[in-house]
């Protein structure tokens, strides 16, 4: 027998979920757009345009460096080619990993929430882990959306014992960019 | 929260059913490295080295309880689930305190709740953990040996924020303003990670990505998970398994999916490890105890799976796509493992 999960399986799932206001991936809460724009130095659509790792001069930790051409300010001033700092990554036989991470390729666009890394000077840092990291993809009708990949969670708000819907979902470009304009005033 | 099904139907082939199989397949729950790629997991044979993890007690006033419940006494519970774990050996001990206060391929697996970089800046990340692997055969351990396979942890840190709130004594409202996150829940999930598990897409999987206040106990998901990685697999096991395969292809096309989650639900009550740990405990509550849970797999680039870890039971198979809650980005190394872009989602949920 074959079935196709409805909508009252959809509701279990989110039901399931509703409860879990925590995101593990590494470990991290979800941020609204409004709250990843609070907490960016820049905002900016961007195209990924070279990736390495490497270790640091210690040799005790590897990072990923990705080299952005910015297409597009929506907030702060940054320049024309930011990098961005991640941890982790692969460099002389051997690969440090953290959960959640996802590394970019070259070619890939995104709108990017970033601070200036504390860990590395002249270095960007994604906010919110990678929360502040929303790949543009064009989707089968031919729209352009943004998602940072973890949308879609519902949120328990213990204060009014209700469930809502966590705000930093996918949605279209236009409105991600006009949600952080708003937010960036 | 799921998107609109779209696309394809698909059409869903059960290979086997509770057949021990002999052929290798890598559960969807590991961590992989290439090339191979291999499954990530610690060495420990006699001709690892022994794996041991460090503290640094320091804590901020970011951690309350800890007169009542000491961080090393929760990150000793934490360790312990997964070491009591059923079907599974892992000699992994406490080692001596360490002073570090930050994250390095030093020979040191240290649990830090005063380290700070990056990762610590925002309230929004409670936890990173990040592990060493050989990329290669004959790469120094920082034990004075060289490593035996690739894929072979060689070091892994578990680094707490100190901008979060947290309890040694259970959690409250985590994230929301003003509440305290469970150390012990946050704790178990990164050493799963610790261990070399990835994300499930079981819902009730210690290591699904979203995790309720309060989540100490493993799940079958995470059991069959854990057994799956050579070399973790107990002698005798305490309770006998099995395991189901098949193949995932697109219907007509009969072209194969890359990257279904595939899990085996229970379609009875009977629970072995029940019998075997007593039953669920309540956060916070002593003992170690194995929630019933569905167990999960993802296919490999030919649409082919393999769950395995399944006690005697019956079961329904069920495929459906990574997209919402649980996406590619959550188990974002599997696909590059794996020499492809991302996982498929083009196609509806199945079931048989």
């Amino acid at each position: 027998v074959k079935l196709t999960r409805g909508p009252a399986a959809r509701l279990i799932v989110a039901l399931a979920l509703a409860t879990s206001s925590m995101l593990m991936a590494t470990t991290v809460i979800p941020m609204s757009v409004e709250d990843l724009t609070s907490a960016a130095s820049d905002v900016v659509e961007a195209r990924a345009t070279q990736s390495w790792s490497q270790w640091d001069a210690q040799h005790t930790r590897i990072s990923t460096y990705t080299r952005f051409q910015v297409t597009r300010r929506l907030k702060g001033s940054a320049p024309l080619a930011v990098v961005v700092r991640q941890m982790g990554g692969s460099a002389g036989g051997y690969t440090q990993k953290v959960a959640g991470v996802r590394y970019w390729r070259a070619g890939e666009d995104s709108v990017l929430f970033l601070r200036p890394s504390v860990e590395e000077s002249g270095m960007m840092a994604v906010v919110g882990l990678m929360q502040g990291n929303f790949k543009i993809v064009r989707s089968a009708t031919g729209e352009i959306r943004a998602t940072n990949g973890i949308s879609g969670v519902s949120t328990w708000n213990a204060a009014s014992k209700t469930i809502g819907t966590y705000s930093g979902t996918g949605m279209s470009l236009a409105e991600l960019e006009k949600r952080v304009r708003q937010a960036a005033k | 929260m799921r998107r609109i099904r779209q696309y394809k139907w698909l059409l869903f082939l059960l290979g086997g059913v509770l057949a021990v199989l002999a052929v290798p397949a890598f559960s969807y729950l590991s961590e992989l490295t290439t090339p191979g790629p291999q499954q990530d997991r610690w060495d420990f044979s006699s001709a690892g080295f022994a794996v041991q993890w460090q503290i640094n007690p320091a804590i901020g006033s970011n951690i309350s309880n800890n007169g009542t419940v000491s961080v090393t006494q929760v990150i000793q519970a934490a360790f312990n689930t997964w070491i009591t774990a059923p079907n599974v050996t892992m000699p992994i001990t406490e080692g001596t305190q360490s002073n570090k206060t930050a994250a390095a391929f030093d020979g040191i697996n240290l649990i830090c709740f005063v380290c700070t970089g990056d990762f610590s800046k925002e309230a929004s990340t409670l936890a990173v953990t990040i592990s060493t692997s050989a990329n290669a055969v004959g790469q120094a351990t920082m034990h004075g040996s060289n490593s035996n396979f690739v894929g072979q942890i060689l070091d892994a840190d578990i680094l707490f924020s100190p901008s979060v709130a947290l309890s040694t004594t259970g959690g409250n409202n985590c994230g929301q303003s003003g509440g305290q996150c469970d150390l012990q829940t946050i704790a178990t999930h990164e050493i799963g990670h610790f261990l070399g598990l990835d994300h499930s897409g079981v819902v009730a999987a210690m290591m699904f990505p979203f995790a309720p206040d309060c989540r100490q106990t493993l799940s079958w998901d995470d059991v069959a998970g854990l057994a799956n990685i050579p070399g973790y697999t107990a002698a005798t096991p305490v309770v006998s398994t099995g395991s189901i395969s098949g193949t995932v292809t697109f219907a007509g096309a009969n072209t194969p999916v890359f990257g279904a989650h595939v899990y085996a639900g229970s379609t009875t009550t009977a629970d072995p490890y029940t019998l075997v740990f007593g039953n669920a405990s309540t956060c916070g509550a002593a003992g170690t105890t194995i929630r019933k849970s569905s167990v999960g797999a993802m296919t490999l680039p030919n649409g082919t799976y393999t769950i395995t870890g399944l006690p005697a039971d019956s079961y329904i198979i069920t495929a459906e796509p990574l997209d919402l809650p649980v996406t590619n980005d959550d188990v974002s190394g599997y696909p590059s493992a794996e020499g492809q872009s991302a996982v498929q989602t083009n196609f509806t949920t199945r079931w048989h």
